[in-house]
C-alpha cells in the first residue's frame, strides 16, 4: 500500500464566438462636456470582467486615462444588442464593436480638435487625454477642452457607434459537414502538464502541479486572463476528480441537493498551477486578443486521467476519477482485448455492449 | 500601448469584495409578491388532473399561473438557427423530468404561495423513464419524447450529425494499430452562488421593467417577448452583472414566468430559487458518451478516427443540437487527421435538461481525443509529448469541415509545457514551427494524407 505519483500531458483547442458565427455584438459611446467617456453596451458580466476589458479597449482607442471611462451594461433601453456572455465571445465580439466605436469618437474628437487648433486632424494624435500636433507635442489641446467646444461651441455630440458580426456559416452538406463560410473565428490553444499523487489503498487522486500555456492572442489584461486560466483550471480539476451531479450515471440515484452533498473542488483541493502565456495574435480580435474563456476548463481532466495511468497503471474513462473508481479499476486490472492489428479498450461501457442491438459502433479491421 | 496589456484594477472589483455589488436579490421593491412553483415530483408522467382553484383562494394567493397562461407556450431557443420548439415554459399534458415547472402562484410571502402551492390538485400517470442514452435506440426503450428519443431535425431533416472527410476505409486498412476506447465525462452543476432570480415591476406606462440575473440580456429579451407575444419595447431587462454564471444563466428560466405573475396579480413579483431548486430543477452540464477508434502507424502517425457520440440532452433540447455540432466541428482537437467519418446524436432523456456549460461540446472532445492519444502513446511506446507535436495541427491543415487554419498554436504550446517540465526532446521537435510540415518528419506514403506540406 502506497502513494504513487504520475504525470500527464495533453494539448486542445478551442474556438473563439459561437460555433458557425452569426453572433452579433453592438456597442455606442458618448463623450461628456470634459471629455469623460461613456460607454453602452449589452454584454453580461458574469465574472469574466468584461466591464474592465471593454472599457480599456475603448481607453486605448481613443487615446485617454481608463479612469476617464464609465461602463454602462445595466439595462436593454440604454445598450444596444450583445447576443451575449458565453461562447468565449465577450472580449472578442463584444470587445471588437467597442474598438470600433472608440475609433469613430476619437476621429470625431480629432475633427473638432482640427477646428479648434486650426490643423489638418490627420496630422493630430491623441495621447494620455491630450490632442497633440504630430510631430511638434508642445501644441496640444486636452480632450477635455475639445469635447466642451464640441459642447458649447460647434453644437455637436461627440459619439460613436460599432458593431461586430460574422456572418453565419451554413452547413451545405449534411453528409459531410462542409460549411460555406469558415464556421469559426480565432482558435486559441493550450496544453497543460498534471501532475497527480494516487493512494492505492484508498483509491484517492491528489492534483499536486499543474504547468500550463496558453495561446491567449494578446493579454489585454494579464491578471484577467490569469484569473481566468487558474479559475479554469481548478473547474476542469473538479471535473476530473469531484464533481457529478448523478454518482452512479445513468442512475438518477444520491443526486445532491446541496453543497453539502456535491463534491466541487475547494481551496483545499487547489494545487500549485505554473500559468504560461504565449501570445499569437489574431487576425481580427480586438488588438490580436482571442478568447480563453471556456477552454480553461478543457485541458485538465485528460492530463489527470494520463497521469493517473502513469502512476499506478489503469485507465479510468469514466469522469470523474473517484476513489471508488480507481479502486475497481486496480482491483479489475483490466487488459485491451488484442485481436489483430486492434486494441480494444472499455468494451463493457460500449453501446455494443449496452444497447440490445438498436445502436452499434463498428470499427473495420 | 498603455491601456490594454496592462493590469489596470477589475472594474467592479471594490464592489464585489466588499459586498456593495446589487445582484438581483438585492433589488428590493416595495409591495412585492413572492413565487413559489409546483414542479413535477416524478420523472415521466401524463397530467391527468390540474385543479388551482384552492391556491387561488388561499390567504395572501394574488395570483396562479399555468401553461393557459403563456401566450405562446412552447418558444425554440435556437429558432434563428432553424432548431424548432419543443419545451413548454410549464407543462400542460405531460412532465418528463423531476422538478418540471407546472404551475406557479404569487403571494404576500414566500411561505404563503408555498402553502398554497400544496393545495394545487395534480393527478399522474408514472410512465417508465428513459435514463440510459445507449438504450435510447433499443426496440424496447420508453418512448418519451414527442420527436422519437434522439433529436431529428439536423439539416436535411438528419437524424444526426455527421462528418465525412477523406478516405476512412484507407485510414484503416493501411493502420498498424486500431485503438478503440469509450470516454464518458459526467453531469456537473453550475453550482452559482446567485441562483436562478428574477424581479419585475409593473410600470404606470404598462411596460414591465425585469430584473435579470442571464447571461444575455438581447437573447433573454427576445425570448420572454416571444414567449408573451409583445414587441421588444414592452420590456426592460436591468442586469449586466451576475452572480456566477457558466452557461446555464442562458436559459432564460425565471424571466417570462414571473412577467406572467405580474401581469396577472398586477404587482411586483420576485422568484428566487432556493438553493435545492437550483442544484435538482436547473440544467446541468450534459454527459456525453463518446467511442472513439484511431488507426495510427507504429511510429505514431494518426491515420484515421471514427466516433460515436451521444449526448445526454436529458428531457428537452434547448441548446444541445448547437452543442453537437460545435462538438461535431472540433472532434480532431488540436490535430491534423485526415480521414474521418464522426456520427453524433443529441440522445433524449428523463433527466433535468442540459444545456451549455463552460466549453460547451468541446470540453467532452478533449478529454476523449486526448485519452485516447495518451493511450496510443502508451500502447506504442511513444513518448507522449512527441506524439502530439507529430500530429499537431500545422498553418495550412485543415479543420474537420475543411477549413484550412490560420493561426494554430498547438506546437509552441507544447514546446512550452516540455521545457516546462524539463522533457528534453530530440532536435527534430525541439526545432519544429507551426509553419507547413516541411517533410522531414513525414514518411514518403503520407505526404498526401497527413494535412499540408511544403515543398512537395
Amino acid at each position: 500500500m502506497a502513494k504513487h505519483t504520475g504525470r500527464g500531458i495533453a494539448a486542445i483547442e478551442y474556438p473563439t464566438g459561437m460555433n458557425q458565427n452569426g453572433d452579433p455584438s453592438q456597442c455606442w459611446i458618448k463623450v461628456k462636456p470634459d471629455g469623460r467617456v461613456d460607454v453602452f453596451a449589452g454584454t453580461a458580466d458574469i465574472g469574466n470582467g468584461s466591464k474592465t476589458i471593454q472599457s480599456q479597449i475603448v481607453a486605448e482607442t481613443i487615446g485617454v486615462p481608463y479612469d476617464w471611462i464609465t461602463y454602462d451594461n445595466s439595462n436593454t433601453d440604454s445598450s444596444p444588442v450583445c447576443t451575449g456572455t458565453f461562447a468565449s465571445r465577450a472580449t472578442f465580439v463584444a470587445g471588437k464593436a467597442a474598438e470600433k466605436a472608440a475609433l469613430q469618437v476619437k476621429q470625431k474628437i480629432l475633427e473638432i480638435a482640427g477646428k479648434e487648433m486650426e490643423i489638418d486632424p490627420a496630422d493630430l494624435e491623441i495621447v494620455d487625454g491630450e490632442v497633440l500636433a504630430k510631430g511638434a507635442p508642445q501644441t496640444k489641446l486636452s480632450v477635455g477642452d475639445v469635447a466642451a467646444a464640441a459642447t458649447w461651441g460647434h453644437g455637436e455630440l461627440i459619439t460613436g457607434t460599432g458593431a461586430q458580426l460574422k456572418p453565419y456559416a451554413a452547413i451545405i452538406d449534411p453528409e459531410t459537414g462542409e460549411v460555406d463560410l469558415p464556421p469559426h473565428s480565432a482558435i486559441s490553444y493550450a496544453a497543460c502538464s498534471a501532475e497527480v499523487e494516487v493512494d492505492d489503498e484508498t483509491g484517492e487522486v491528489r492534483v499536486t502541479h499543474l504547468k500550463q500555456c496558453y495561446d491567449v492572442g494578446r493579454a489585454l489584461n494579464p491578471s484577467h486572463v490569469e484569473g481566468q486560466i487558474e479559475g479554469g483550471a481548478m473547474m476542469g480539476l473538479g471535473l476530473g476528480i469531484l464533481e457529478d451531479c448523478y454518482p452512479y450515471y445513468p442512475s438518477v440515484e444520491h443526486r445532491g441537493g446541496a453543497f453539502g452533498s456535491y463534491l466541487a473542488p475547494g481551496m483545499e483541493d487547489m494545487p500549485q498551477i505554473d500559468t504560461i502565456m504565449i501570445e499569437n495574435p489574431s487576425a481580427d480580435g480586438p488588438y490580436g486578443a482571442k478568447g480563453i474563456g471556456e477552454m480553461a476548463n478543457n485541458p485538465q481532466p485528460p492530463a489527470i486521467a494520463a497521469a493517473v495511468f502513469d502512476a499506478v497503471g489503469v485507465w479510468v474513462t469514466e469522469l470523474p476519477i473517484t476513489p471508488e473508481r480507481v479502486l475497481r479499476a486496480l482491483e479489475a486490472k483490466a487488459e485491451p482485448r488484442r485481436e489483430g492489428k486492434k486494441v480494444v479498450f472499455d468494451e463493457e461501457l460500449s453501446v455494443n455492449a449496452v444497447s440490445s442491438g438498436g445502436m452499434r459502433f463498428e470499427v473495420p479491421a | 500601448m498603455k491601456v490594454v496589456g496592462a493590469r489596470v484594477p477589475r472594474y467592479d472589483g471594490v464592489a464585489h469584495v466588499t459586498g456593495r455589488t446589487t445582484y438581483v436579490d438585492d433589488v428590493r421593491i416595495p409591495g412585492t409578491l413572492w413565487a413559489k412553483a409546483l414542479r413535477s415530483p416524478v420523472h415521466h408522467a401524463a397530467i391527468t388532473k390540474l385543479d388551482t382553484t384552492k391556491a387561488e383562494s388561499m390567504p395572501g394567493v394574488h395570483a396562479v399561473i399555468t401553461w393557459k397562461d403563456v401566450p405562446l407556450l412552447e418558444y425554440g431557443h435556437l429558432s434563428a438557427l432553424g432548431i424548432p420548439a419543443d419545451e413548454p415554459l410549464l407543462a400542460k399534458d405531460e412532465v418528463r423530468y423531476l422538478g418540471q415547472p407546472i404551475a406557479l402562484v404569487a403571494a404576500e410571502s414566500e411561505e404563503f404561495a408555498a402553502a398554497a402551492v400544496d393545495t394545487i390538485e395534480i393527478g399522474f400517470e408514472e410512465r417508465p423513464a428513459l435514463l440510459d442514452i445507449r438504450q435510447a435506440f433499443d426496440s424496447e426503450a420508453p418512448k418519451i419524447h414527442q420527436w422519437g428519443n434522439w433529436y431529428p431535425h439536423f439539416e436535411g431533416e438528419m437524424d444526426r450529425r455527421q462528418i465525412r472527410k477523406g478516405d476512412i476505409d484507407w485510414a484503416f486498412e493501411n493502420a498498424d494499430t486500431i485503438v478503440q476506447g469509450v470516454y464518458r465525462p459526467a453531469a456537473i452543476e453550475h453550482a452559482p452562488i446567485e441562483t436562478q432570480v428574477c424581479q419585475v415591476v409593473p410600470e404606470p406606462d404598462g411596460r414591465l421593467t425585469i430584473y435579470s440575473c442571464t447571461q444575455a440580456l438581447y437573447f433573454s429579451l427576445g425570448v420572454v417577448a416571444a414567449h408573451l407575444q409583445q414587441p421588444l419595447n414592452k420590456f426592460k431587462l436591468v442586469g449586466g452583472t451576475t452572480g456566477g454564471g457558466f452557461g446555464g444563466k442562458v436559459d432564460t428560466a425565471t424571466e417570462t414566468i414571473t412577467c406572467l405573475l405580474v401581469m396577472k396579480a398586477k404587482r411586483p413579483v420576485k422568484w428566487r430559487w432556493t438553493r435545492e431548486e437550483e442544484f435538482l430543477c436547473s440544467s446541468t452540464r450534459a454527459p456525453w458518451h463518446m467511442e472513439l477508434a484511431t488507426a495510427v502507424t507504429k511510429d505514431g502517425w494518426i491515420l484515421g478516427q471514427k466516433m460515436l457520440t451521444l449526448h445526454d440532452s436529458g428531457a428537452y433540447a434547448r441548446f444541445s443540437p448547437y452543442g453537437l455540432t460545435k462538438h461535431s466541428f472540433h472532434h480532431t482537437g488540436a490535430y491534423s487527421i485526415p480521414n474521418l467519418h464522426f456520427d453524433g446524436y443529441v440522445v433524449f432523456t428523463n433527466r433535468t435538461p442540459t444545456t451549455a456549460m463552460r466549453g460547451f461540446g468541446v470540453t467532452s472532445v478533449s478529454f476523449a481525443v486526448e485519452t485516447q492519444l495518451s493511450r496510443i502513446a502508451s500502447e506504442l511506446g511513444i513518448d507522449p509529448i512527441e506524439i502530439r507535436l507529430r500530429n499537431a495541427n500545422r498553418i495550412g491543415d485543415t479543420s474537420p469541415n475543411g477549413i484550412a487554419y490560420t493561426d494554430p498554436s498547438t506546437v509552441d504550446t507544447i514546446q512550452e509545457i516540455a521545457a516546462a517540465i524539463g522533457h528534453e526532446l530530440p532536435a527534430d521537435y525541439r526545432t519544429m514551427t507551426n509553419e507547413p510540415r516541411s517533410g522531414e518528419l513525414l514518411p514518403e506514403h503520407l505526404v498526401s494524407q497527413v494535412g499540408s506540406t511544403e515543398g512537395h
